[in-house]
């Protein structure tokens, strides 16, 4: 039997309210007791002060595995992912081929298992090759091991093609998630619509696009009983939206990119295409709005929507570049920010990136309690820290934040009670 | 720049937007251009300030006003001039814009004169290279060159710019030169409305200067000394911006009846080229109010300026 004893830690669990000094002892990689733990162990780890806490659960990744490895594998997003804390991943399906079959789900849980440091869950395509016409093998491929469903970045377009798939989906209790969009309105868009993108020459991502998006798909999650993920919001009046369908009984819940809490459209600045992202930055009042919904509880999971992507693709004027940023390292500084400036409590930070999300998506990590896989965390969440691309582990760079002072590090990761990542 | 004790430097490395700019380096431009515009007059030659100078037009898109004129300015400059359509270059083949920037500037220019489909494309590039580089139109964002020659041809026309009021009519929304005139009449204390169709007026112009907007022709054109018609893209006005050219013009054509609105010796203005009976009437494009073949002579006069100021400054 191996035991791992940490001591002299401050120990947080949003699931159970805990936030006190303490011990912690991991037996054969889970977790054994919490709380004032001596005895003997093969390994003792003196925490110094710093904070325990589960490790953190991210619901959209995408990495380049299968079909486009240049830009990241399931192995070189996990060496990112561990330094910045993320022990579990949720995958997305917009990969080559598409996730959108039994043998490919497998495929993606196989070679998580085999090649990352953290646990690997996949999301699985809601249409084949996410075309948005047919749906896919959806209660197959829960049974394989996807953890929800999702046209990704491509929202069904044919309306009528979503009514039946989430009606569907939803006798078979899987949860979809939906990106708010609406393509007519943001195909050619490339960052938030308004005098911004007037003055620099830019064709504008409308709002409108994403409410008009939103409302359909909050009447038919309403319609059809199925459960709802909204992926990533951008703006405050969605979160108005949305408050408003839960109220009438919908189960919705929402996700937002750390990024989204961190930059608004002036950020952009000199079009600087790390900061090309796809809902875009909005404005201050939205990112505003977004903190105060974190903060209130509207909001449930924070994710790194790490999407990375090679020099080749951010290289080019603003327009013809790619949408997306590397996350994975990000995310928990972004929220412990939020927690310095005391726009939010360090716990309910924490929880919607562990326990809120493990719930989500129906695992036991995500929490501090005894015979839970050992996922762990220790942190300092005032470490100050410069982040810069050449430091990043991710195997594409394009960090939004890469120049920027950031606060609060990790500095040792667990998976399984085995130590994945040291600073 | 008379004020004792003063001396004014112009600093900058580039030209790439109007942005960039204050009031000072704009008025110290054109005092500079009417010099060469003047000397041209004159039939003088000027002085040969960029000899042994290699001046690059890179056109990604197609134009033979702005590159002709850039042509020009800088062979009257005595540089030598290379131009590279893009239809011959290794850009068709895929390279990217960085790659091409890169392999220019291998080459030592001492100034590349750009112009690019996408907004902000003119910026990235001049972050790879060492040499001056002067925007001739980036996408939908800034045509600098465009802007200060308004400006210049406002100036002579009027003797001031401080004040007047100055209206541009058109497709707002796609244009890069309202974009660059309307700051740099801003800059100068110009009061300049927009005006264009809902579909093409986009809202924050006045983070551009624009001190009003209006859908409304009539009532932009009141008392103006000067109107500006932009170019309308044929290709918007087939239902999905405009539903026709007759409508367009009913509502937004220069005609000699909405003239008589503006002030009695206004001045109109066409950045070119022109759609006669579209956007202007021929006989006012042609009339006594027009300054239209001076913009293109500033053109001249306005890049042989900022090709002066900029060229073999080593970034």
């Amino acid at each position: 039997m191996s035991r791992t004893l940490i001591t002299n830690a401050r120990l947080l669990c949003p699931a159970a309210g805990l936030d006190e000094p303490g011990s912690l002892l991991i037996e054969n990689g889970e977790i054994a007791t919490i709380g004032d733990v001596s005895g003997a162990a093969e390994t003792t780890i003196d925490a110094q002060g710093l904070c325990l806490a589960p490790g953190l659960i991210d619901l959209r990744v995408k990495t380049g595995e299968p079909g486009a490895e240049q830009r990241e594998t399931l192995e070189t997003a996990s060496r990112a992912a561990v330094s910045g804390g993320v022990t579990t991943m949720v995958v997305m399906p917009d990969t080559n081929p598409v996730i959108d079959d039994v043998a490919l789900v497998q495929f993606i849980a196989n070679r998580g298992r085999e090649t990352s440091k953290t646990r690997v869950y996949p999301a699985a395509a809601l249409t084949m090759g996410l075309k948005g016409e047919a749906m896919s093998e959806i209660g197959l491929m829960q049974g394989s091991g996807a953890v929800f469903f999702t046209n990704g970045d491509w929202p069904v377009a044919d309306t009528s093609v979503l009514r039946r798939t989430m009606a569907y989906a939803a006798s078979c209790d899987v949860m979809v998630a939906s990106r708010a969009d609406t393509h007519a309105l943001s195909a050619r868009g490339v960052m938030n619509s308004g005098a911004r993108a007037a003055r620099m020459g830019l064709t504008g991502l409308p709002r409108e696009a994403e409410w008009i998006g939103l409302a359909r798909d909050l009447l038919l999650a309403e319609a059809t009983g199925c459960r709802l993920l909204v992926d990533q919001v951008s703006t405050g009046r969605s979160l108005d939206m949305i408050r408003d369908a839960r109220e009438r009984g919908v189960e919705v819940y929402v996700s937002v990119a750390a990024h989204h809490l961190f930059f608004n459209e002036t950020d952009v600045g000199d079009y600087l295409t790390y900061c090309k992202v796809n809902p875009p930055f909005r404005s201050e009042e939205d990112r505003q709005a977004l903190i105060e919904g974190l903060a209130a509880g509207e909001i449930d999971a924070v994710v790194s929507a790490h999407d990375p992507q090679p020099p080749e693709e951010k290289r080019l004027p603003f327009g013809e570049a790619a949408f997306g940023a590397a996350g994975l390292e990000t995310v928990l500084s972004a929220l412990l920010a939020l927690v310095q400036d005391e726009r939010l409590g360090l716990l309910d930070a924490l929880r919607s990136v562990t326990a809120a999300p493990a719930s989500l998506i129906g695992v036991p990590q995500g929490r501090l309690a005894a015979g839970l896989p050992a996922d762990l965390i220790l942190f300092d969440p005032e470490k100050p820290w410069f982040c810069e691309r050449e430091n990043l582990l991710s195997r594409s760079v394009n960090s939004p934040f890469d120049g920027r002072r950031m606060v609060g590090r990790v500095m040792h990761t667990l998976v399984g009670g085995e130590t994945v990542f040291q600073r | 720049m008379s004020i004792p004790g003063y001396s004014y430097k112009f600093s900058h490395e580039h030209l790439l937007s109007i942005e960039d700019l204050s009031r000072l380096d704009i008025e110290h431009i054109l005092d500079l251009s009417e010099e060469f515009a003047e000397a041209t007059r004159a039939g003088k030659r000027p002085e040969p300030h960029l000899k042994n100078m290699t001046v690059i037009n890179l056109f990604f898109e197609n134009s033979t006003r702005t590159m002709s004129s850039f042509e020009i300015a800088a062979r009257r400059l005595g540089a030598d001039v290379i131009a590279m359509p893009v239809a011959q270059s290794s850009v068709k083949k895929g390279e990217t814009l960085i790659d091409t920037a890169m392999t220019l500037n291998a080459m030592a220019p001492d100034a590349i004169v750009i112009r690019h489909s996408a907004s902000g494309g003119v910026k990235l590039l001049s972050r790879k290279v060492d040499c001056a580089v002067i925007n001739a139109g980036d996408g939908t964002h800034q045509h600098p060159t465009q802007g200060l020659l308004d400006t210049l041809t406002i100036r002579r026309a009027k003797g001031r710019i401080e004040g007047l009021k100055v209206t541009i009519c058109g497709d707002i929304l796609h244009s890069r030169v309202a974009r660059s005139t309307t700051l740099a009449l801003h800059l100068l204390g110009a009061e300049v409305t927009l005006c264009g169709p809902a579909t093409l007026l986009p809202s924050g112009t006045e983070h551009w200067g624009a001190a009003r907007t209006t859908h409304h022709f009539d009532e932009a054109i009141e008392g103006a000394d000067v109107v500006m018609m932009l170019r309308l893209q044929m290709e918007r006005m087939n239902g999905g911006y405009l539903p026709s050219q007759r409508e367009y013009f009913r509502n937004f054509g220069l005609t000699k009846e909405r003239l008589s609105r503006a002030a009695p010796d206004v001045t109109v203005m066409h950045p070119g080229p022109m759609n006669r009976g579209i956007e202007i009437e021929s006989a006012i494009a042609d009339g006594e109010h027009s300054v239209i073949t001076q913009q293109v002579e500033m053109g001249v006069a306005v890049r042989e300026a900022v090709l002066k100021l900029l060229a073999g400054r080593r970034v």
